[in-house]
């Protein structure tokens, strides 16, 4: 039976995490933003859409169990539940893994509209890990999309990119991405050597969600398929964990770590418009 | 969802195509612009046609045109991807260029240059905005973004992309901005670009014109 309510009413949110440029965090930041909100008692599924070189699970650690993916549900050889791999830490997060031998042609957007509002009604947070590049794969990606997260380094490359892939997403008439500034250095902005966050935001003019410096523990954290917010001990956890309070609409001040204080104030000018 | 949307501004009508199969949309539009009633509100209009992610092949776009055509309508720009853009100009070098892009106004700039485009978002990477008059950009346009227009350019905002004015050869079309940093900036036939080592960023506005056979760039006094 139909229901009342339109469907995007019910349920949890689709957020949909992209970049353009290959390589900036997008696999990290849905690894560790799921943990974060599943530690904060949020139901989440985290979306491989990375069709064909497939990552998310290694990250998370649930590499081993996959049985069935993304693919397989959406063409009918699986049900939904028989794909979701619970997470082995926390009972709130699950996965649904991206098919390793198809590629992106194996999808289309309605079929992803479709899986996400099937997911939307079991979780709160439907985390899609969208492929880089502005193809089906991201288009793909988007469609579903409640909310897009632009993943961005402080690089010239990467901004341009992101500025693309905002106005990609804003044609589609979604609303305007928030931004994650990831692998900050502090110390290189400091020097000039970098683009600092007020840089980045003078171009790209949205909404910053949150800022994640450079941190070695990433590069174990993924080779042990240990996301680093699962601790609160490493920058780059307790950043994603930050970013996390504010999806759920936590108030959590922007913090950037040993910044000059003008720059914080251009900055936060800058959000604030 | 209809995939075509009609929006009435005061630079012609805006229509946005939306997703689908080619030959659905091309239908549809075909469909909406022979309703009753629609005949008459449609004729004659100057169209702007906005194509987002999709992009618009060669063929499809002389479809289109001679959809328009048949409705007494005028297809003048085109937003959208960069395919789609350079369709549009091949379209464009293959039609009799229409009377008023040739007639030259009192000023020399193309009778159509009154017609202004006013574009009131940033215009970001990727994008391109095509006009036969003159653009008005109420925000940023950054690096990545073009905007080419026969008359002139006015950014209320960053210039950071490629600019070009009087692309159809006026070489006294002019671009101003707030902050006037182009990657590369284009007047007629002539062509400056940005200098290599950066420069103290200006106040006021900024405006760049043809002066003696090359580009100047000057504080924008009234």
């Amino acid at each position: 039976m139909a229901s009342l309510l339109p469907e995007d009413t019910m349920g949890g949110q689709v957020i949909t995490i992209t970049s353009g440029k290959g390589g900036v965090g997008k696999t990290t930041a849905t690894a560790n933003l799921g943990v974060a909100l599943a530690r904060r008692g949020q139901r989440v599924v985290c979306v491989d859409a990375d069709i064909g070189l497939r990552n998310l699970d290694v990250v998370l650690g649930l590499e081993n169990r996959i049985v069935y993916d993304l693919v397989d549900v959406i063409e009918g050889h699986a049900k939904l539940r028989q794909a979701l791999i619970k997470d082995k830490r926390l009972p709130e997060l699950q996965l649904l893994p991206a098919a390793q031998k198809r590629d992106k042609t194996a999808v289309t957007d309605k079929q992803m509209i479709k899986l996400c509002d099937d997911l939307k009604r079991e979780f709160d947070f439907v985390l899609i890990d969208s492929p880089a590049g502005i193809e089906g794969g991201f288009k793909y990606s988007i469609a579903p999309s409640d909310q897009v997260i632009v993943i961005v380094t402080p690089e010239v490359s990467s901004v341009r990119d992101a500025d693309r892939v905002i106005g990609l997403v804003e044609a589609q008439e979604k609303p305007t991405p928030k931004l994650v500034i990831n692998r900050m250095r502090p110390s290189m902005v400091k020097r000039g050597e970098m683009l600092a966050t007020a840089d980045v935001l003078e171009i790209l003019a949205v909404e910053l969600l949150g800022i994640v410096p450079e941190d070695e523990a990433i590069i174990t954290s993924t080779n042990k398929g240990h996301p680093v917010a699962l601790e609160d001990h490493s920058p780059a956890g307790v950043a994603f964990t930050r970013i996390a309070k504010r999806m759920m609409g936590e108030d959590v001040p922007f913090q950037v770590p040993e910044d000059s204080e003008g720059l914080l104030d251009r900055f936060s000018r800058l959000f604030r418009r | 969802m209809t995939p075509i949307s009609f929006k009435g501004t005061r630079e012609g009508l805006l229509i946005t195509l939306g997703e689908g199969a080619w030959h659905d949309i091309l239908n549809e539009l075909a469909m909406q612009l022979s309703r009753p009633g629609a005949q008459s509100f449609f004729k004659g209009a100057r169209v702007i046609l906005e194509t987002g992610q999709r992009p618009i092949a060669v063929t499809e776009l002389e479809e289109l045109i001679a959809l328009f055509a048949q409705h007494e309508m005028t297809l003048s720009s085109v937003m959208g991807e960069r395919q789609t853009q350079e369709a549009f100009d091949q379209v464009q070098a293959s039609l009799p260029a229409p009377e008023s892009l040739t007639q030259g106004s009192a000023d020399g700039l193309p009778a159509d240059a009154t017609h202004a485009l006013l574009i009131r978002r940033t215009v970001r990477s990727g994008q391109v905005i095509r006009h036969a008059g003159t653009v008005v950009v109420i925000g940023d346009v950054n690096p990545g973004a073009e905007v080419i227009a026969e008359g002139d350019v006015i950014v209320w905002g960053k210039l950071r992309g490629v600019v070009h004015a009087g692309a159809s050869g006026a070489e006294n079309a002019m671009v101003g901005a707030l902050i006037l940093a182009p990657t590369q900036l284009r007047i007629g036939g002539y062509i400056a670009r940005a200098p290599d080592e950066k420069r103290a960023s200006s106040w006021p506005a900024e405006i760049a014109r043809v002066r003696d056979g090359q580009i100047i760039v000057e504080p924008w006094s009234a």
